[in-house]
């Protein structure tokens, strides 16, 4: 076929050729933008993901400028309740101050020697310190004595407990208890 | 008047008169009364348009999901801070928390032993009295020497080891009561005893 055949052929199926180059020419795009709809529904899915995610932090911590100030203070208060692990007078005072307040007689109180946590341990932010107290006092100061440990100043919780008679004669007197018990505390 | 008879045997077969065709058909008009180009334009046209339509939707489709991914990134943006902000806050809300946790599992870890002390105080009789009583991280052991009589004694222990073991305070702290060595103190003639109370759960040390 010649070029003037071509022409001629063109001008007598103009509509059926421009069809075909108006077809072809779309099918080309079509073809050519067939990844950009799954593209986009992608990019759709994973700025959703996004934009719900960002919205339900933000209805999330609606309070949580409030619990967290709540948190924060409650810390402070449980700060204030810890001991100091090297102020060890001080430490040792908290139990003279229970045996005036009580009436009991203390007749032996140490603190344990702390030992820094190991390398693998989990890291806590505070750090149990122990001690060692013998007093002798009837029943009611002694319970007054554990009542005032457990729910007093610093938190604490009795590891042992031996309590017996002073004397096992003579019953309704003096006991004495032997306690291991482990103070709260900072470094 | 003779009478004419014509017979089918006699038609004559009429042939058309042979001539060359010297038509050129392609140059010739489409006479037909609907044209092939018709259906040729219909066809195609209709195939452009069909086309056409499902290119257009596509874009369609593709304008309205990039409108939504626009919608979204301008939420995105807007939100980003504030949502970074909570996430910030969050996270300090939870140092906090696990401040007070470990505060709550460190006075938890230990049960109450003034609480212990008190309930064995109330439920034990005059008839039973305490020579010791030992608290560890396994249990609670209590020894103890009951008055009267022997045979008395032993109906005493026996009733406040099943009272140990269903009081509605020590009862469920316990997995097991155990009377252990019971025996007789020669010098006073009275029942001597230990009880052995297992925590149901070990304590830890720490």
């Amino acid at each position: 076929m010649t070029g003037e055949e071509l022409i001629a052929f063109v001008r007598k199926n103009l509509i059926a050729v421009t069809c075909a180059a108006v077809t072809l020419a779309i099918g080309f795009t079509i073809y050519y933008r067939s990844d950009a709809l799954p593209d986009a529904e992608k990019v759709l899915a994973d700025k959703t993901k996004e934009g719900e995610l960002l919205a339900a932090n933000i209805d999330d911590s609606s309070q949580l400028k409030e619990q967290h100030a709540a948190m924060v203070d409650a810390n402070q208060v449980i700060s204030d309740r810890m001991i100091q692990v090297g102020q060890l007078a001080d430490n040792l005072q908290y139990f003279y101050r229970l045996e005036s307040e009580t009436g009991i007689k203390i007749l032996d109180l140490r603190q344990n020697p702390w030992v820094p946590p190991g390398k693998g341990a989990p890291k806590t932010f505070f750090t149990p310190v122990g001690f060692q107290v013998s007093a002798e006092g009837d029943y009611p100061k002694l319970l007054d004595l554990l009542r005032r440990l457990e729910t007093g100043e610093h938190y604490c919780r009795i590891v042992t407990c031996d309590l017996k008679p002073v004397d096992s004669a003579t019953r309704g007197g003096q006991l004495t208890i032997s306690l291991t018990l482990e103070l709260l505390g900072t470094e | 008047m003779a009478a004419q008879t014509t017979k089918k045997s006699d038609a004559v077969v009429v042939v058309p008169a042979w001539h060359p065709n010297l038509r050129n058909v392609a140059e010739l008009p489409d006479t037909k009364v609907v044209r092939t180009a018709f259906f040729v334009n219909g066809a195609a046209m209709l195939i452009a348009i069909s086309i056409g339509l499902y290119f257009g939707y596509g874009e369609l489709k593709l304008f309205e999901v990039d409108k939504q991914i626009a919608t979204w990134q301008h939420d995105i943006d807007r939100d980003r801070r504030e949502s970074e902000a909570a996430v910030a806050l969050y996270g300090d809300f939870k140092v906090e928390e696990s401040k007070v946790d470990e505060v709550t599992d460190f006075v938890a870890s230990k049960p109450a032993i003034s609480v212990i002390v008190l309930r064995l105080a109330a439920i034990t009789t005059k008839r039973i009295a305490f020579d010791g009583l030992g608290i560890r991280d396994t249990g609670v052991t209590i020894r103890a020497t009951v008055k009267g009589a022997p045979d008395r004694a032993s109906g005493d222990v026996s009733a406040y080891e099943r009272q140990l073991r269903t009081d509605k305070v020590l009862g469920p702290m316990f997995r097991t009561v155990t009377l252990l060595n019971p025996r007789r103190d020669a010098a006073t003639n009275r029942l001597v005893i230990e009880i052995l109370c297992e925590f149901k759960k070990p304590v830890k040390t720490s």
